[in-house]
């Protein structure tokens, strides 16, 4: 049957099928040891670098931010020693992990699914397969896996750069001792806290990889092609990232409250 | 050696490849001629599995290759040199990564051995000193005789060119054919080639086959072509 004449629900529930079929391919990959780690090395310093300047921007104002407000509300009611624990607090349960997935995926997201998307148009997954090279094994894998690899560090580098934000406003705005901040800091974060933010983030590697290296790999139409669907990458990964966050969330709190 | 039949192909409601049947034997030169859009590559990648068929089969060597499961094609293809139209780089390699890429893929060689081997292979393709450049600072014609390089760096047993010779200015068409020829006799290699450049088909082809409309026009010697009193034929290799 063609795929036009097809409804909307039949060709999603294919494209679903086509997508677990994919991510399959790479899981047994692993499993089967599969793995070229030089080329893994590669797509962790290159994905890694990428983001990382960015990461430690965004996270050092958003640290600085939540001081700033946190010492405004706080000092409402008397609390402005707080401030130290709301800004750890806030970064490492929920902030820096969601942070940190979405700017990933506009940035070493993007890439993948550009470079795979302009390979698939020059023939060059065919040129592979035809050289007897399994282009999932050389191309694809190592790419997923220097995401799940890089995701988790760079949101454990986001959390030390928000809260050196934060520290800077508590200690030169809010005149908050810079040992009492710090001490602030480290008591108030139990590990159920950064266990509750830190796991999301295995989720969130594994579906910005999946969706940027599925969109790469089944790039067609040229180099409009290639523009669409890393749009479409980014739109998808932001989307999902966001909602899984709201799912997991709820699940994770009943867990460890 | 590689024996097709009744191979069929459609794209939606296109019909490429309409119950072709034709066999090339050991160490021949077989040039397939056609226009431009008739099915030319397409042909070409079913021989190697990178597109199944709708129906028939295509057994090389007495295997049939339609019924191998991906990771069997991976290892047959091995043993096959593929010239794709546009080359088909890598862009992210420059040229020595690209043509070493099949040797430390597939040979035990060492790294002394291989930067000889590439060396050798540029010369032969007429592109000494370029292995430092990355694909997009190659002309197309330039892309495509690395992709040749590439092709035969192995000195596989089967060799399948997509359109070795376009693009390429007329005297280099020649020399690329020379080469071709060349090397598929120095190996006895089975060689398809599909083409548009008809004077260096007639010149180096054992064999030549003429596609029209998704079935074959015409099959035989160059000196049968020449002379074949089918009109399609006539016009087309005048
Ligand atoms: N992936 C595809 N999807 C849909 N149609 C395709 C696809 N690949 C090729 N075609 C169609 O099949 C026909 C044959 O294409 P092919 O590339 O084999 O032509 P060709 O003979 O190699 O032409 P040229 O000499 O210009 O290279 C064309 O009409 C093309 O539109
Ligand atoms: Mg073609």
């Amino acid at each position: 049957m063609k795929k036009e004449n097809l409804s909307y629900i039949q060709n999603l529930i294919i494209k679903l099928g086509d997508n677990v079929c994919f991510f399959g391919e790479v899981f047994f990959n692993i499993l089967r040891g599969r793995v070229r780690v030089i080329e893994v090395l590669k797509q962790i310093y290159e994905q890694g670098l990428q983001s990382v300047g960015i990461v430690i921007m965004v996270s050092l104002a958003s640290g600085a931010v939540l001081a700033l407000q946190g010492h405004v509300v706080l000092s409402r009611f008397g609390a402005k020693e707080y401030i130290a624990s709301m800004v750890a607090l806030s970064l490492v349960r929920e902030l820096s992990p969601v942070f940190t997935a979405l700017i990933f995926s506009g940035k070493a997201g993007a890439r993948i699914t550009a470079e795979l998307g302009s390979m698939s148009v020059n023939d060059q997954f065919l040129a592979t397969r035809a050289m007897g090279v399994d282009p999932i094994e050389y191309l694809i894998v190592p790419r997923m896996l220097g995401c799940f690899l890089v995701l988790p560090i760079l949101t454990v580098i986001s959390e030390v750069a928000g809260i050196a934000g934060g520290y800077f406003i508590g200690v030169y705005e809010a005149k908050i001792s810079s040992v009492f901040y710090l001490n602030q800091t480290l008591k108030s974060i139990r590990i159920v806290d950064f266990l509750s933010g830190f796991s999301k983030v295995f989720f969130f590697s594994v579906i910005i990889g999946w969706i940027c290296a599925y969109q790469g790999y089944n790039t067609k139409g040229g180099s409009l092609g290639v523009g669409k669907y890393t749009t479409q990458a980014v739109a998808y990964s932001y989307m999902l990232v966001i909602i899984f966050n709201a799912i997991l969330t709820k699940i994770i709190l009943s867990i460890w409250g | 050696m590689i024996e097709v039949k009744n191979l069929s192909k459609a794209f939606g409601v296109q019909k490429v490849l309409d119950k072709i049947s034709f066999s090339v034997n050991r160490g021949e030169i077989f040039v397939i001629l056609g226009e431009s859009g008739v099915g030319k590559s397409v042909l070409l990648k079913q021989l190697n599995g990178l597109i199944d068929p709708d129906e028939g089969s295509i057994s090389i060597d007495g295997v049939e290759i339609t019924s191998l499961s991906e990771p069997e094609l991976l290892g047959l293809r091995k043993k096959i040199g593929y010239l794709f139209q546009e080359g088909a780089l890598y862009d992210f390699m420059n040229v020595y990564e690209n043509l070493s890429f099949p040797l430390r893929e597939h040979t035990p060689l060492k790294r002394k051995e291989i930067v000889d081997k590439v060396k050798k292979v540029l010369s032969l393709v007429g592109l000494e000193g370029v292995e430092s450049k990355f694909p997009s600072e190659l002309s197309g014609g330039m892309k495509k005789r690395v992709g040749l390089a590439r092709a035969i760096i192995l000195d596989s047993q089967i060799l399948f060119c997509d359109e070795p010779t376009s693009g390429l200015d007329p005297i280099r068409s020649r020399d690329i054919s020379n080469l071709i020829q060349n090397a598929s006799r120095k190996l006895s290699c089975t060689t398809v080639i599909t083409s548009h450049d008809i004077t260096n088909a007639l010149r180096i082809a054992d064999r030549i086959m003429i596609i029209k409309e998704g079935k074959i026009a015409g099959l035989g010697k160059p000196s049968e072509i020449k002379s074949s009193p089918n009109a399609f034929i006539r016009e087309f290799i005048s």
